[in-house]
This record gives structure tokens, C-alpha cells and sequence, in this order.
């Protein structure tokens, strides 16, 4: 796909999104389902409070999650030079919500403290992943990082199983199962304040440098013989990209297959260079959680989890894209 | 300055603990030639054209580019200047070919830039010269092995390094890619560009070069031109099987030896 054709493109896929964004500012279930008449923002107080205090800031989160997970999911796919791994299979998501219920439990319950404990363990869960996949003796890259990163994500939920038993069942418990399930329903204009910083700078970084993210995913010495330098650039792209997902972690709780199957989606429409493929995966995820949001808060009476309705679109997407195109992953390396 | 490039006393092992892989290695390549580095398997080869990189630091010795010592360069002008055909590229996305090859402009580019129109044009030229501009839009991952090493020239030629490093370049290619790949490595180092190419097949060596390097066991054992390094004696020592050198016609021809 060549540029010119590429701009048209992201403009219609910018398009797509802000229809999406506005219409979801309608879409629930007050007064009654689907949706809001807009004439009721003038006439109807509460309408128009709901509208201002609990949809726009949960809106923007999940548009800043979508995004995010994706970006994240296309560096660390690029970076590690495996086309299955996302957040969720290396342990970070597990790692972000074990931070996060560390902190509710004995830290503090101030949003910045409980990101940056959901930060410190998930980078902390990535280093683990990591440094376990170089230790593994058989199998190529491929297979051990996604043994070690099902390994960690274990030893973490097995670590936030145990906060959970421990906790107190009236006051932190309901808390903590929140994590494991993961939704927007209790996101505020606090929170958001808190973990803006964090996406920002995640996606801004991923898309800044996402020439630099096409040279990481060569062998080491063509990519050291094209002026990389390897060391720093992947610690600045995992670092920030690793920071905002757990971040978001932090208020969102788990929501998992968005950061691999919306980075696939991405590379088959618009071709493997990270230049056209970060910042498209950014537009489509960002679009794809807000309507699986959407969906999480009208389809029944009560609301479905976020975690539990994309990973159901995820995986049936992947199986999908495995069965139907093909996802290709070679088994050298 | 004839010689671009130059190793001194050069010693190399992978850590503390471990064997040497190179030891006293002293080199010199001529520039503006095809260079072949020949020897056995695992003799030090790709070593060595790690080291001529950069991507490793030798414990003692010195490695020179241009007269000047290798710290002397910053990242930026190293990759203007040296590039590199690794031996094995695994390439895990599906690239187009132009996408692939417009990637050896990235030495030229600030961190966050993204090429230009001059880079596109210099990208299309590489994939000219190196005979694919066909193969432009195709994915990386569904081309033959022959057409994806041609892919991976384009590249370094894209990037414009007056010094090629090639680590067996002809290795699994029938005779037909052979010859594309090494008369156009050929016409590069007419055109000033310094080959160096690692190869354990010396009839690729002899076709292609003006220099020659016999490798064995992380020593040079010969260096200089055909006549001083191809000789039977040299190679049934180090390929440590009879080996006769046939000269027909002007041509050059290494062959084993069946009667003895």
C-alpha cells in the first residue's frame, strides 16, 4: 500500500472512529435500551450528567485502552520477532493486576500508587518472561517465550489467587475480583486524569518510533548493521509500551486478546512495516474496544466484563484468521 | 590508502571463560576489490565479519576502516559506511520486498523520521541493479531462496556503503543465483565498492575474487591473490582432504582429488 492510498485510508479509518466514539456517547441503557434520544442531553438533567460524568470518561479509557493494548501488542510482536505474543502472554496483564492488588491490599488505594505498583510488576513479569526464555533448552524463540510467559502469567495469578483468599471479604475482596474480570464500569475522570500520562506517552513513543520497530525486528546484526542500537531502543519501546498497558491495567483490570489478534488484523490490511501497521492498529483497536464496550454494557440487564466479551471476540477472530488466511509463523529462530 | 580495511593482532573469544575464536589476526583488505574469506566450517568466519562490523569487540587488537580505528566512528557513520548480508536472515513479518530493501535506508534517517521521496528512488534503483524490481510488491516470506538473498543485496545496496560484508552469500543457491549474486558483487567493487565475502566453496572464491584469505581454526593461514593462497598444498591442509588445483584455459578450477 503505497502512502497516498494509506492517508486516504487512515482518514477514513479516523472517520470510522469518531462515529464510533460519538455514537457510543448514546448507546446504553438509560433511560432505556439501546440508546439515548440526543434531544434528552438538553431536556433531561441526569441524562446529561450520566453523559458527562460516567460515559465520556469510560468512553475515552476504552478508546485509550483499545489503543494502547494494540500498540503494545504490535512492539512486542515486532520487538521479540514473534507474531504471537501480546501483553496478556507474557505476563504483564497478570503482573499489572498482582501489582495493582498489592497495592489495594497493602499500599495504598490512591490511583497513581496502585498504576505504579500495576507498572513496577508488570515490567517486573515481562523481565521474568524474558530472562526464563533464554534459560529454556529446547524449542525455538517462538515457543519458549510464549512456555515462559504462560509460566509467569501463572505464578502471578496463582499470586493474585492468594490475595484474593486472604483478603478482607466485605471491603477488598469485591475489589480484587474485579481485576480478574476486568471492565469499565467504575472508571472516573480521577482515574483517567491519573493514567493519561502513561498512555500518552506509550502511544506517542510507539508512534514516533515506529520506523525504528521495523529495524528491531531483523536479526540482531543486520539491525546493529543498519544503525540500531539494539539495547536501548527495545528498553525505551518496552518500557513505555509495558507502562502504559499496565497503567491502564490498573483501572481497566484484565482485558485480554485485543493486543494480538488487533495487531494481525492491522498487518494483513495494510502490510507488515510498522509504519503503516502501529498507527492502523491504533485506530482499530481503539475502535474495537468501544464497541465491545458497547456491547458489554447494553447486551443484558446486567454488565458483561469487558475481559470476557474481547476475549471472546478475540479468540473466535484468531481462529478464524488461523483457519481461514493463515497466520504465519516460522519456526526457525 | 589502498587497504580499507585492516585488522592488527586481533584476538576474540566469546567470554572469559571460553576458547579463543580468533587469535593474532592480522588482515588487510584492499579496497575497491571482491575479498574472499575462505576456510572450513566454523573456523572463525562470521566472526570475523562480526568484528569487521562492530557488533563485536575484539579483547586485544585493532580494527581499522579507512586508516582510522573502528571507536573512532559513531554508530550513524559505521552504518553509512559497512553493511552487512548475514548468513541467516530470518525475516518473521511479511515485508514486501520494496518494504524489506527501503529498510537499508534507515542509516540516513534521524530517530524519528521516516524516509523520503530521494529514499524511495534509491531503493527502486537497488532493487534495478540487483535485477528484482519485479519482485517489488511481493512478500518477503514467498519468494525462492535464490530471489530472498538477491532481496537482502538490494537491501545493503540501498544503503550505500562504500563496504560490503557478505557471510556465505552463495551458500544453498544452485548455479545460476551463484552467478547473478557474484558477477554483481563484481560490478559493485568496478563501481568502488570493497567486497568481502566469507565462503567454505573455493570455485565461488575463484570466480569472484581479487583477494583471497585462508581461515583455519581462527588463523589466517594465507593471504594475498590467487596464485599465492588457491595452491594444493594450502587447501588439502586445511580442508584435510586431497585437493587438486586444475588450470584450464586462464580459469582456475579446485577439485578433489579421487586418486589418492
Amino acid at each position: 500500500m503505497n502512502r497516498a492510498t494509506f492517508t486516504r485510508t487512515s482518514i477514513f479509518l479516523i472517520s470510522g472512529l469518531l462515529i464510533v466514539f460519538l455514537a457510543s456517547i448514546f448507546i446504553g441503557r438509560y433511560p432505556a435500551p439501546p440508546w439515548l434520544p440526543p434531544r434528552l442531553l438538553v431536556e433531561d438533567q441526569l441524562a446529561r450528567q450520566l453523559v458527562l460524568n460516567l460515559r465520556l470518561p469510560r468512553l475515552i479509557t476504552a478508546l485509550l485502552l483499545g489503543m494502547t493494548l494494540s500498540a503494545s501488542g504490535s512492539v512486542l510482536q515486532m520487538v521479540f520477532r514473534n507474531p504471537l505474543v501480546e501483553p496478556g502472554f507474557l505476563g504483564v496483564s497478570q503482573g499489572a493486576a498482582f501489582g495493582a492488588a498489592v497495592s489495594i491490599l497493602w499500599l495504598n488505594r490512591h490511583p497513581l500508587v496502585i498504576e505504579l505498583s500495576a507498572t513496577f510488576f508488570g515490567l517486573l513479569a515481562l523481565a521474568l518472561s524474558y530472562f526464563l526464555s533464554n534459560r529454556i533448552r529446547y524449542g525455538g524463540w517462538v515457543l519458549r517465550l510464549i512456555l515462559s510467559g504462560v509460566a509467569v502469567s501463572a505464578l502471578f495469578s496463582a499470586g493474585v489467587g492468594i490475595l484474593k483468599y486472604i483478603a478482607d471479604p466485605l471491603t477488598e475482596l469485591p475489589e480484587l475480583t474485579f481485576w480478574l474480570l476486568g471492565g469499565l464500569y467504575s472508571v472516573t475522570w480521577r482515574d483517567l486524569v491519573f493514567v493519561l500520562p502513561f498512555a500518552l506517552a506509550g502511544l506517542f513513543t510507539a508512534y514516533l518510533m515506529r520506523w525504528r520497530v521495523n529495524l528491531l525486528s531483523l536479526n540482531d546484526d543486520t539491525a546493529f548493521s543498519l544503525g540500531a542500537s539494539l539495547t536501548r531502543e527495545r528498553i525505551i519501546l518496552l518500557t513505555v509500551t509495558i507502562s502504559a498497558t499496565a497503567a491502564l491495567t490498573a483501572i481497566s483490570g484484565v482485558i485480554g486478546w485485543v493486543g494480538l489478534i488487533i495487531p494481525h488484523i492491522s498487518r494483513r490490511l495494510f502490510g507488515a512495516s510498522a509504519e503503516k501497521s502501529i498507527p492502523a492498529a491504533m485506530l482499530l483497536g481503539g475502535g474495537f474496544t468501544i464497541i465491545a464496550d458497547d456491547l458489554a454494557r447494553t447486551m443484558l440487564a446486567g454488565e458483561i466484563p469487558l475481559g470476557i466479551l474481547t476475549s471472546a471476540i478475540g479468540a473466535g477472530l484468531f481462529i478464524y484468521l488461523m483457519i481461514s488466511i493463515g497466520i504465519k509463523v516460522r519456526r526457525d529462530g | 590508502m589502498d587497504n580499507i580495511l585492516a585488522l592488527e593482532q586481533v584476538y576474540f573469544r566469546y567470554g572469559e571463560d571460553d576458547p579463543k575464536v580468533l587469535s593474532d589476526l592480522s588482515l588487510d583488505i584492499p579496497g575497491s576489490k571482491v575479498t574472499a574469506i575462505l576456510g572450513p566450517n566454523g573456523t572463525g568466519k562470521t566472526t570475523l565479519l562480526h568484528i569487521l562490523l562492530g557488533l563485536l569487540k575484539p579483547y586485544n587488537g585493532e580494527v581499522r576502516i579507512a586508516g582510522k580505528p573502528h571507536r573512532e566512528y559513531s554508530k550513524r557513520t559505521l552504518s553509512q559506511t559497512i553493511g552487512l548480508v548475514p548468513q541467516f536472515e530470518s525475516i518473521p513479518f511479511n515485508f514486501s520486498v520494496f518494504e524489506y530493501v527501503l529498510l537499508g535506508r534507515s542509516p540516513y534517517l534521524k530517530p524519528f523520521q521516516l524516509p523520503g521521496e530521494e529514499d524511495i528512488l534509491i531503493t527502486e534503483d537497488a532493487l534495478v541493479s540487483a535485477g528484482i524490481s519485479h519482485l517489488s510488491q511481493k512478500a518477503v516470506t514467498e519468494i525462492s531462496g535464490g530471489e530472498r538473498q538477491l532481496v537482502h543485496i538490494s537491501r545493503v545496496l540501498a544503503q550505500q556503503t562504500r563496504i560490503l560484508l557478505l557471510d556465505e552469500p552463495t551458500a544453498h543457491l544452485d548455479l545460476e543465483n551463484q552467478n547473478r549474486i557474484l558477477t554483481l558483487l563484481k560490478g559493485m567493487a568496478n563501481k568502488g565498492v570493497t567486497a568481502v565475502l566469507t565462503t567454505h566453496d573455493p570455485n565461488a572464491a575463484i570466480f569472484a575474487a581479487d583477494h583471497f584469505v585462508l581461515m583455519n581454526k581462527g588463523k589466517i593461514a594465507a593471504q594475498g591473490e590467487i596464485n599465492q593462497v588457491i595452491t594444493p598444498e594450502n587447501l588439502t591442509e586445511i580442508y584435510r582432504t586431497p585437493i587438486r588445483v586444475e588450470k584450464t584455459n586462464g580459469f582456475t578450477m579446485v577439485v578433489m582429488d579421487k586418486n589418492q
